[in-house]
């Protein structure tokens, strides 16, 4: 059988196509040394887990190139603060390696604490702070003490694991072992939620939060777009999570459940057939008729507002093909949102999916789709170069990859520039697609000078 | 709001030592860089540097991991040489280490002598291991190990070339570029190290995705011994002249980078002292075009007051450059603790009257904090400046490493008489737009006041 595309021996099982033999990848393996791998290191998971939270300084005790390289790169907006756009760096140096950071780390917190007076401080060890065996705790625990401001480690050493879905578990750790359930909500309601999973990248969460608030429930806390570190902190007293981002965060909700016993629902704001679901779904949660009732009419006027509005670019979009390359979530979670404008997703893959994941995405897609997992840069552009999309969603790094192949591309992680969620983030959406396919300079590459 | 601090970095103005050795390496032609250490490295440079010159950025990892940092990295930086190998076939493997293989102690030398004892049946790549620990000095002196490394390591003496080898820094493609078209107009061959003039700033074409296949290559790196001298644009990134001086009497000239009208004439005397050549007459036409775009921007530019961040090179020669236009540099910062630039300062002050404030190893808080004590009219430095410009109400003129909130990085020309007029109109027409009205009157301060008072007003009558 002809190979999905040219590779290693022991990768090309980490390719499959959907109804065909495995339709499940293998996947959630070390990438191959030498390889130009897409993923990033276990650092990088906790971080973007917990960089969202606005009130809080970010340490990152380690080498400057740590913090250098991923200081305010989340493109998490938020409504108050900008304390956790800040790059705050220990700086470790030679001396350091050799005798320890641990007194460093103490004074820069001090410091910290003194310049900026933040909700909490998040510590996160990076490699070498693992490697000359620091510890973090115990800096944390003192300098929590001498503040009386939470200060909260978090075990990130980068090399941990080769997938970074560690490092979205450890973010959830430092949460649930730290700041969950530390402070007592002033008042509940029976229809208490958390949203979890929501990073509010572009805005995306203020496109359902007055959707949720109409409704009825009362929001807790975001775990972790545009939120404050006090209000995660009341977030056992939730009667239900609601799941946005279920890769990094089904893991929270999970121990949440068996800790404080709060059940949860999966949701999906990324078009309008998965939003209007989602908020029936948790109007079913809460049983209550008067609740249903508002649900049904903010659903009626939500799909009246947007009626026609797509239409324009849907003409356009009809029948193109869309291949999805992303972290995780994005990879099930917007497929019906293309087949809304009439796009078929003729691929998908995830950096670090693990099995679940992969069933997730097997579950979203038609036969006959390629489904991949943690392709290297040369894998992807093989795969773009012979199945020629008319568009790639993935991030930063793969953009120019695309570009040049003349394939269109939409970045839909940390660089967005708007909100998709909700019934409007619809239509932005739909706009956005079609900017990236519909331009005309995709077609340039088919000119010449010397009219060959 | 602002204070002294002594231990925190808090939004930094440098980075860490392989990002250095990446950037030299971007240079090379066929060439396959790789980062001895976990994915993150690798992966997050990439990320800074795809987002800033808009290309596709193509650096391999070894993909550490928890058993392999327990027992050494020996296991995957060698399968990571076979990999490249077989599957890339470059003309060279650049091996950077991280802070992470530096700590354990990881022999890459020795490993990768093993790995080439291993297949001494087979055409290998020649394969250079970098030392970059992290925690040691930042990327600008990653720059220069890797420069030095890649020298020591290839260099093959022979007989006199007659040409010059010039160590650039990390400038702009379009800088590059530029240096380029001065030896030519100078008709003097270079040995560029490294030149990213073409590799960074491509057209639209698939073949961007392969290895460069423009670019610095391994002959000429083996040539730099028969070079007639070398000259060094970035002091910072002198070691591998250094070393070519030492040892094989090859001249060094270290700096200063040619920005503006004094540093370009010492890079042209500097180039054609050592290659004994006139300076030709053709030189004179740009150079009294950069003079003359200086006095066309003139009166805009008088005593307005500069503060200027970046790479430390970049700094000292921009102060010289902005003192020499009649503005006056009242905060320069740079992220490396070195001495060499604030003794630059120190000579530019006293040659120009003024008298910075100097930020050797600061960041950006504290180049914030001073920017509110000594005032600055304009910023000059890259996109994290933003914020800073923003809150100041002043505005940023985007230079340095990394821009990434506006298009054309790669083409932003300051360098040589010719950039250097590039660089007079842009800047000038910044401070244009900022503080004159439509009409090209100055906007006097009262107004300016007015205005933010309206708009505050505004503001609250809204809430």
């Amino acid at each position: 059988m002809e190979p999905i595309v040219e590779t290693f021996e022991s990768r090309k099982k980490h390719m499959c196509i959907k109804g065909e033999g495995l339709s499940i990848p293998v996947c959630d393996k070390a990438s191959l040394p030498g390889t130009v791998t897409q993923r990033t290191c276990v650092y990088g998971g906790a971080r973007i887990i917990l960089m969202p939270i606005t009130d809080s300084i970010h340490l990152v005790h380690g080498p400057i190139g740590c913090a250098a390289c991923t200081w305010d790169i989340r493109g998490s907006k938020s409504s108050r603060e900008d304390l956790y756009k800040k790059g705050c760096s220990t700086d470790l140096g030679e001396k350091d390696i050799v005798f320890g950071g641990e007194k460093k780390l103490y004074e820069t917190v001090i410091e910290l604490h003194r310049l900026y007076n933040p909700g909490a401080v998040f510590v996160y060890a990076t490699c070498v702070a693992g490697v000359i065996g620091d510890d973090i705790k115990a800096v944390c625990k003192k300098s929590e003490e001498v503040t009386g401001c939470r200060v909260i480690p978090v075990q990130s050493e980068g090399f941990q694991n080769h997938n970074k879905t560690k490092g979205h578990w450890i973010g959830c750790d430092a949460l649930l072992d730290h700041v969950i359930g530390t402070k007592e909500p002033e008042k509940t309601t029976p229809f208490d939620i958390n949203v979890v999973g929501e990073f509010n990248v572009a805005g995306d969460f203020w496109g359902f939060k007055p959707l949720l608030e109409e409704m009825g429930v009362n929001i807790i806390s975001t775990i972790t777009g545009d939120s404050h570190v006090d209000e995660i902190a009341q977030a056992h007293r939730a009667k239900l999570n609601i799941v946005q981002c279920q890769k990094s965060s089904n893991y929270l909700v999970k121990k949440m459940e068996k800790k404080y016993g709060i059940p949860s629902i999966k949701v999906n704001f990324f078009g309008l057939e998965q939003t209007v679901n989602s908020l029936r779904e948790i109007a079913d949660f809460f049983g209550d008729p008067e609740m249903i009732e508002r649900t049904e009419k903010i659903i009626e006027k939500g799909l009246q507002e947007v009626e026609h509005k797509t239409d324009e670019y849907r003409e356009r979009l009809n029948g193109k093909t869309v291949a999805l390359y992303v972290g995780g979530n994005k990879a099930w979670s917007l497929v019906r949102a293309f087949e809304e404008l009439g796009m078929d997703v003729m691929m998908s893959g995830t950096k670090n999916g693990i099995r679940e994941d992969y069933e997730r995405i097997k579950e979203a897609v038609r036969d006959g789709t390629i489904i991949v997992d943690d392709a290297s840069s040369t894998e992807l552009a093989r795969l773009l170069k012979k199945y020629r999309p008319n568009l790639l969603i993935s991030g930063a790094k793969e953009k120019y990859i695309s570009l040049k192949l003349g394939i269109p591309f939409c970045d839909f992680n940390h660089d967005r520039i708007s909100a998709f969620a909700g019934f409007k983030g619809f239509v932005s959406f739909a706009k956005e697609v079609d900017a990236s396919v519909s331009s005309p300079v995709f077609d340039l590459n088919s000119t010449s000078l010397r009219g060959d | 709001m602002y204070h002294d601090k002594k231990f925190s970095v808090v939004n930094p103005s440098k980075m860490c030592q392989p990002m250095g050795a990446v950037q030299a390496l971007l240079g090379l032609k066929n060439a396959m860089p790789l980062i001895h250490g976990s994915q993150g490295c690798s992966t997050y440079m990439r990320f800074q540097l795809t987002r800033h010159f808009r290309e596709p950025i193509e650096v391999a990892s070894t993909s550490m991991n928890e058993k392999t940092v327990i027992y050494g990295g020996e296991y995957n930086l060698m399968k990571a040489l076979k990999n490249i190998t077989e599957k890339q076939s470059p003309s060279i493997i650049a091996v950077a280490s991280s802070c992470l293989t530096e700590t354990i102690g990881d022999d890459m030398a020795g490993i990768i002598r093993k790995f080439e004892d291993a297949n001494i049946d087979r055409e290998l790549p020649v394969i250079v291991p970098i030392s970059t620990p992290s925690y040691t000095e930042s990327h600008v002196e990653g720059y220069n190990r890797t420069i030095k490394a890649l020298v020591e390591n290839l260099v093959i003496p022979t007989a006199p070339n007659g040409k010059v080898n010039v160590i650039t820094g990390f400038l702009s493609p379009a800088d590059v570029g530029e240096v380029k078209n001065i030896l030519n107009d100078l008709k003097l061959e270079g040995i560029i190290l490294t030149d990213i003039s073409k590799n960074l700033d491509a057209p639209l074409s698939e073949s961007a995705l392969n290895l460069y296949d423009g670019g610095t290559t391994v002959e000429q790196l083996e040539d730099t011994a028969n070079s007639t001298g070398t000259i060094a644009l970035s002091k910072h990134a002198d070691s591998a002249g250094v070393f070519l001086e030492k040892k094989f009497g090859v001249n060094l000239i270290s700096g200063p980078l040619p920005l503006g009208l004094e540093n370009t004439d010492s890079f042209i005397r500097s180039a054609c002292q050592l290659a004994d050549l006139e300076i030709p007459e053709s030189m004179e036409r740009d150079r009294g075009r950069l003079m003359d775009a200086m006095v066309d921007a003139h009166s805009y530019n008088y005593h307005r007051k500069v503060a200027i961040f970046g790479d430390p090179d970049f700094v000292s020669a921009m102060t010289r450059f902005t003192s020499e236009m009649g503005m006056i540099p009242t905060v320069v910062c740079t992220g490396a603790r070195s001495k060499r630039f604030t003794e630059d300062i120190d000579t530019i002050s006293r040659e120009k009257g003024c008298s910075p404030v100097t930020l050797a190893g600061g960041d950006l808080y504290d180049m914030h904090r001073e920017i509110k004590r000594v005032r600055a009219d304009i910023l000059i430095g890259n996109s994290y400046g933003a914020s800073i410009a923003l809150e100041e109400n002043i505005p940023l003129f985007r230079a340095g490493f990394p821009i990434f909130d506006r298009l054309g990085a790669q083409r932003i020309s300051t360098l040589g008489y010719r950039g250097g007029i590039d660089f007079v109109d842009r800047l000038t027409n910044t401070i244009l737009d900022f503080y004159y009205d439509e009409a090209g009157y100055e906007i006097v301060e009262e107004e300016l006041e007015d205005v933010i008072i309206e708009d505050q007003e505004y503001a609250e009558e809204e809430m």
